[in-house]
């Protein structure tokens, strides 16, 4: 059997996740300027929240999914405004807070083993029973497909929304300047809290379409995040576009690299990746 | 009793790699999160060469520590490259890039069966077998490293790498190539967490990759920002808490499981804590 059109359609789907990741980090990472490794967790908490409410309590998909986004998304806005805003405002290092963000990653991570054991579990109920559909030679599930539709409406969403409305257009501003913002009137610590929520509600997001996919396991979040950050990183950070091109090339250079080798070396080849980036093109492909 | 000597054993080690990494951190301001790779190195080095080749004890040591070396200068070189954020990430990567090596080069390492039986350390016909011994040894190796760390930090070498670390252009344009420093205080950095791992792997006697991921190159961080960056004794003082501290935890009484990852949550909430109320630490004479 011929391996390659399963190849792409492995990597496409793995570019779908990081696209998701990338946009969430990319939103708090443009606005707020330093790297929240929190944000990992939080993927975690949302795929530990559906399996709470939809397979503890059996509540349906439809409200444990958005559920499990706002949980996300609360708690990363309390992280921002309990540990990241007071560090923020007495203008601390970008290494006070990315300790900070370990620290809150680090803590968050063990709560969640706490509560539900640090063993792998599926969030889907019907394991093993999906609709399956075959694409030019490649296999893809039907959970598969959704996070790749999932992945492109949410990142035309987002254009969309930083493009046209007054929530979005500040929120650009803000990145681009956070102390002329301030001048011009823009309340930067509501809109700042507002972009942690939306960010870390995508993280939850990627989260539980991965528990779906795959499954959800505690120490989930760092392996996600840093495949987010170097998307993010390659495609040109702080752009929208750039992140999705980065978390594409790298679902593909990821999947391909491990042709003839073990898929152990799928997250050595990723930083290998980065690395090069950080040294031949450290803006990325696309300039913002 | 027994208990308490393998508490003292374990302060050792960690005391060690608290120094090492506080060369680099808190010394010289370069945020490296991948500390625990060298600590592997050393200890893949002894076990490796201890149990397929009966070498003396003292002789790996030397040889880890080299390896380190030439490992930390290729690593060093390119991460000389980066500045604050990206530094940090690129660390991060570096790590996860060993602790593949580490996992998957199995017709060295053995992967994730690890390398049982390795040997106590003798010299001249006498083995440390007993702990008491070993104890002895590895506060030997604790002072020693004590020893040239605070050499380090007197010397005028020393007070080169604190100029870096305040500012580097400042230093540069003196006329000193801050390169050629930053590469020998990552490399010596290196050699010396080495050490540290030589001593884990012949006092475990047993050593598989889990040791030596990321996450405990976290807890290494930990370790020196609790202490107090810059400063050697705060350094040793991190380790005596951050290794008594879940021994408390398992006193009050939690099953082990539980007990282990309330020890990851303290850590996470300590660096929290620390940055938010005290970013120098207890002892410290640099903020991040």
């Amino acid at each position: 059997m011929d391996i390659v059109p399963q190849l792409i359609v492995n990597s496409i789907i793995a570019g779908a996740i990081y696209t998701m990741v990338a946009l969430g980090f990319n939103l708090i990472y443009g606005t707020a300027k330093f790297f929240d490794l929190g944000y990992g967790a939080l993927a975690a908490v949302g795929g530990y929240a559906v399996f709470y409410f939809y397979k503890t309590l059996g509540l349906s998909l439809w409200i444990a999914i958005p559920l499990g986004m706002v949980i996300a998304g609360l708690i990363g806005f309390f992280i921002y405004r309990s540990i990241y805003a007071p560090l923020r405002e007495r203008k601390s290092s970008s290494m006070v807070l990315l300790v900070a963000a370990l620290g809150a990653f680090t803590a968050l991570q063990s709560v969640l083993a706490i509560l539900f054991t640090s063993q792998f579990q599926t969030l889907s109920r019907s394991a093993g029973d999906e609709r399956v559909f075959e694409i030019a030679g490649g296999v893809i599930t039907q959970v598969q497909l959704i996070i790749l539709i999932t992945g492109l409406v949410l990142m035309f969403a987002m254009a969309l929304t930083l493009k046209y409305t007054m929530f979005g257009k500040a929120v650009k501003a803000v990145g681009d300047d956070e102390e002329v913002s301030k001048i011009v009137g823009i309340n930067t610590r509501s809109i700042i809290g507002k972009v942690f929520f939306i960010g870390s509600a995508i993280a939850g997001l990627a989260g539980i379409l991965v528990g779906f996919d795959t499954g959800i396991e505690p120490t989930m979040g760092l392996s996600l995040l840093l495949k987010g950050v170097i998307a993010s990183i390659i495609g040109g950070i702080g752009n929208i576009y750039g992140g999705v091109l980065g978390a594409f090339l790298l679902g593909f250079v990821e999947n391909f690299g491990i042709w003839k080798i073990s898929g152990e070396w799928k997250d050595a080849i990723a930083f290998g990746v980065l690395i090069i980036f950080l040294l031949v093109r450290p803006q990325g492909i696309l300039k913002k | 009793m027994e208990y308490l000597i393998h508490i003292a054993i374990l302060i050792c080690i960690y005391g060690i790699l608290g120094l090492s990494l506080n060369l680099i951190v808190g010394v010289t301001g370069l945020l490296s999160v991948t500390q625990a790779a060298f600590y592997g190195m050393g200890a893949y080095a002894t076990a490796i060469l201890l149990t397929t080749t009966g070498m003396n004890f003292f002789v790996s040591v030397i040889l880890g520590m080299i390896i380190s070396g030439v490992v930390s200068l290729l690593i060093g070189f390119v991460l000389s490259k980066f500045k604050d954020d990206y530094y940090a990430l690129g660390s991060f990567g570096f790590n996860i890039i060993v602790y593949s090596i580490f996992l998957n080069w199995q017709s060295l390492t053995r992967g994730p069966l690890g390398i049982p039986g390795i040997p106590r350390p003798s010299l001249f016909g006498f083995t440390f077998s007993e702990n008491i011994w070993f104890l002895l040894l590895s506060a030997l190796a604790l002072l020693l490293v004590y020893g040239v760390s605070q050499y380090i930090v007197k010397s005028s070498f020393g007070r080169v790498l604190k100029a870096i670390r305040e500012d580097e252009d400042a230093i540069r344009v003196f006329g000193y190539n801050t390169l050629f420093y930053k590469l020998a205080i990552f490399v010596i950095g290196a050699m010396l967490a080495s050490i540290a791992g030589s001593l884990f792997a012949s006092y475990i006697t047993f050593i598989d990759p889990s040791t030596f991921t990321l996450n405990e190159s976290i807890f290494l961080l930990a370790i020196i920002i609790m202490g107090g960056l810059a400063n050697n004794k705060g350094a040793v003082l991190g380790a005596v808490i951050l290794i008594l501290l879940p021994e408390i935890l398992r006193f009050v009484g939690f099953p082990s499981d539980i007990a282990a990852q309330m020890r990851q949550v303290s850590y996470g909430v300590i660096l929290i804590l620390l940055m938010l109320y005290r970013p120098q630490g207890l002892v410290g004479e640099y903020k991040l």
